[in-house]
């Protein structure tokens, strides 16, 4: 008696400890996401800072949590491959640059919001769902952070990176993913890395 | 409502016609398939499914792209000159309750499609609102529910009801001033419509307007409002667009999906 008694308290152990382990991974982002929000939030009440300088320093303090190489690849779909090696390099380039200069434009219309995290959903081993509330004064605007875990971890970044924002259901990538594809339907891949490079 | 609606129907018709003959419909070209020696191809190639862009229906591009012309038109050279105006001389108080006001009106709208959808908790929640909102709230121009009671309002309207019965969206279709569209969505506008309490018909019950130059008057004015609500959202979001059109068409589709999942 004893023995199963024993047997079934370390398959529970084990079981538990298997759970416990994914849910610790998720808890462990969702503090991670809340500590980089609060000090996001620092940064942009920092009245001392000029614009550009707050906008700057939020930027590189956020950019170990985006992976937006990753995102620059997908956006293109299968016109990726067609690349060369020199153009896929600027093509990143110019994308990382847009979205860091489209992020710091958003910041300025801050307005004392809060960040609730609403849902946390593992869809995958390695894919994470973060889906928070942007609370204003009058309403309420759901964002969901899409996180994957990069197999080979990447130097200067975090374990877990965002890789899709989604704003009401719209997905940042998905809308990317259908403009560069309607452009190069009627123009060339150098006429996209131009208007890529007005934006920013 | 019935001569507005049926002559931005026919509006459509015409310039879809036009456009169609003389513009064919862009087939998805065949993706090359020249392998890249690159050590991130596995990592890619996991996130193809999610990544699945759904081509969305549009026999009617041509005429799109046009009309989003020529709403961005109106809206840089018209409405947000105007809207500013507007918001220079309004309290931010005093547009936010407008905009209380005219989403109390479209209580019936909401509160008979969650009916429709099945959606009980929140047809229950609507009414709440809208006996407190109109009581307590000074005929709405106040939101007691949700800062009180926490009663939050549902969007839903007859498009979504279809959708939630699995109606597709049909051809992407952009309306006149109103912005991006699909043929069951603006379809819709009309039994939606029956259920307004803005309309200008003869009903059995009240309504805000008697006559179309005072529905039209009312319709501009709560587009003004709203305009000056989200002016800056709206123009931060369209820095983003490399082609407008498109980067409008996805966002709207991809909403609309979503609410409908709801």
């Amino acid at each position: 008696m004893q023995y199963i008694y024993k047997m079934v308290l370390v398959l529970g152990m084990v079981l538990f400890c298997a759970q416990s382990v994914a849910a610790n991974e998720q808890v462990e982002l969702k503090e991670h996401f809340l500590k980089k929000i609060d000090e996001v939030i620092l940064i942009v009440e920092d009245k001392k800072m000029t614009k550009d300088e707050r906008n700057g320093t939020i930027v590189k303090s956020l950019t170990p949590m985006f992976d937006f190489e990753l995102m620059a690849k997908l956006s293109l779909g299968s016109k990726w491959r067609e690349l060369s090696d020199a153009e896929g390099k600027k093509f990143v380039a110019l994308y990382v640059e847009r979205m860091k200069q489209s992020y710091s434009s958003k910041i300025d219309a801050y307005k004392d919001e809060k960040v609730e995290i609403k849902k946390i959903e593992q869809t995958k081993e390695d894919r994470i769902t973060l889906v928070s509330d942007l609370v204003s004064q009058t309403q309420k605007l759901e964002i969901a952070y899409k996180f994957h875990k990069p197999k080979v971890p990447v130097a200067s970044k975090d374990k877990w990176l965002i890789y899709d924002v989604e704003i009401l259901g719209v997905s940042i990538l998905k809308t990317d993913m259908a403009q560069f594809k309607e452009f190069l339907q009627t123009k060339s891949m150098a006429e996209l890395m131009d208007a890529l490079a007005k934006q920013s | 409502m019935r001569t507005i609606y049926l002559s931005i129907v026919s509006c459509m018709l015409v310039f879809g016609l036009s456009a169609c003959s003389s513009k064919s419909v862009a087939k998805p070209e065949e993706a090359v398939q020249t392998q890249k020696s690159d050590g991130a191809e596995d990592e890619l190639a996991s996130f193809a499914d999610e990544m699945e862009v759904q081509e969305i229906y549009d026999p009617l591009k041509g005429y799109n792209r046009a009309m989003t012309r020529f709403n961005d038109g109106a809206y840089e050279y018209v409405f947000k000159p105007v809207a500013t105006g507007y918001k220079n001389v309004l309290h931010f108080e005093v547009r936010n309750s407008i905009e209380n006001f005219f989403e109390n009106l479209y209580f019936p709208v909401r509160f008979a499609n969650t009916l429709l959808q099945g959606k009980f908790s929140y047809a229950a929640e609507e009414a709440g609102r809208f006996v407190c909102n109109t009581t307590v709230g000074v005929l709405g121009f106040f939101d007691p529910a949700k800062s009180y009671f926490e009663l939050e309002a549902h969007e839903e309207d007859f498009g979504q009801t279809l959708g939630f019965y699995g109606v597709g969206g049909g051809p992407h279709i952009v309306l006149p001033l109103l912005g991006p569209s699909n043929l069951r969505d603006t379809l819709s506008l009309y039994p939606d419509s029956f259920l307004s309490l803005l309309d200008y018909e003869e009903r059995s019950y009240w309504t805000l307007t008697d006559t179309p130059a005072e529905y039209i008057g009312v319709k501009v004015l709560e587009k003004t409002n709203t305009i000056s609500l989200h002016m800056d959202k709206y123009d931060k979001m369209k820095e983003d667009a490399v082609d407008l059109y498109p980067f409008l068409r996805d966002m709207y589709e991809q909403r609309r999906k979503k609410q409908i999942e709801e």
